[in-house]
């Protein structure tokens, strides 16, 4: 593994353990604002002409 | 998130629920970094309806559906969180929902399901998001190995747990004798 691969997986671990060590209440505030990007990202029509696409590749002919 | 759990705390106040604890991954967020998740699953102790062996989410639908709450397929949707409450499947939730620890989300008290139970629940799961979680739950050295154990052991989990930790952890042991 490179010096720099190490150093971004530290980074992530470092921001993990700053995640873990807020409160429930503010967790619970960071998880409503992931739902709501998960939901904007669930309705979006990109996602949903992908889908399509996706679906044509994979239909048996 | 608050204004839902201020629902059910006020269910349970008026009798129409026992004991509960939030499980899942809003509950692993108690221990660990928060994930995205779209639903609350809240294991729950039900009263049987008087002169009725069998326990019934009725009494919940009715009060919530009778106060404006919508379901959406098996949630009910409070305060904009689809919520799924669970009854005890077994020995294992059971016991999950009686050790739950208190804890408070805004000032509002409420109890979530253990570390070490959760963990045990998710390997009983087994689907790929269960196990996923739990090797959070163990980088983050949150879990109290003797607990797990323990729990493991009573719910006759070590087998799947040795398996999860070949196939995941340790790999399998070269000389061929298993771990102690």
């Amino acid at each position: 593994m490179s010096d720099w691969m190490r150093k971004v997986l530290e980074s992530k671990r470092a921001t993990r353990r700053q995640l873990r060590a807020f409160s429930f209440s503010e967790k619970l505030k960071l998880l409503e604002k992931l739902r709501e990007r998960s939901l904007v990202i669930a309705r979006s029509p990109l996602r949903h002409s992908r889908e399509v696409r996706d679906d044509r590749v994979s239909s048996p002919r | 998130m608050k204004a839902t759990l201020e629902i059910i705390n006020r269910m349970q106040a008026e009798g129409r629920i026992g004991k509960y604890a939030i499980g899942g991954a809003v509950g692993a967020t108690f221990y660990l970094e928060p994930s995205a998740t779209l639903d609350i699953d809240i294991f729950v102790s039900l009263k049987n309806p008087q002169g009725s062996p069998l326990l019934t989410l009725t009494p919940i639908y009715d009060y919530l559906t009778s106060r404006g709450y919508k379901t959406e397929k098996e949630y009910l949707v409070i305060e904009g969180w689809p919520v799924q409450f669970l009854p005890p499947g077994d020995a294992l939730d059971e016991e999950a929902l009686q050790q739950a620890v208190e804890t408070e989300v805004e000032g509002v008290r409420t109890w979530v399901i253990t570390a070490e139970h959760l963990v045990a629940m998710a390997l009983k799961t087994a689907r790929a998001k269960d196990f996923a979680r739990i090797l959070q739950f163990v980088e983050a050295g949150v879990l109290d190995a003797d607990k797990l154990d323990s729990i493991l052991k009573r719910h006759g989990l070590l087998e799947k747990w040795e398996q999860f930790g070949v196939k995941f952890l340790r790999g399998p042991d070269p000389s061929g004798r298993g771990n102690p």
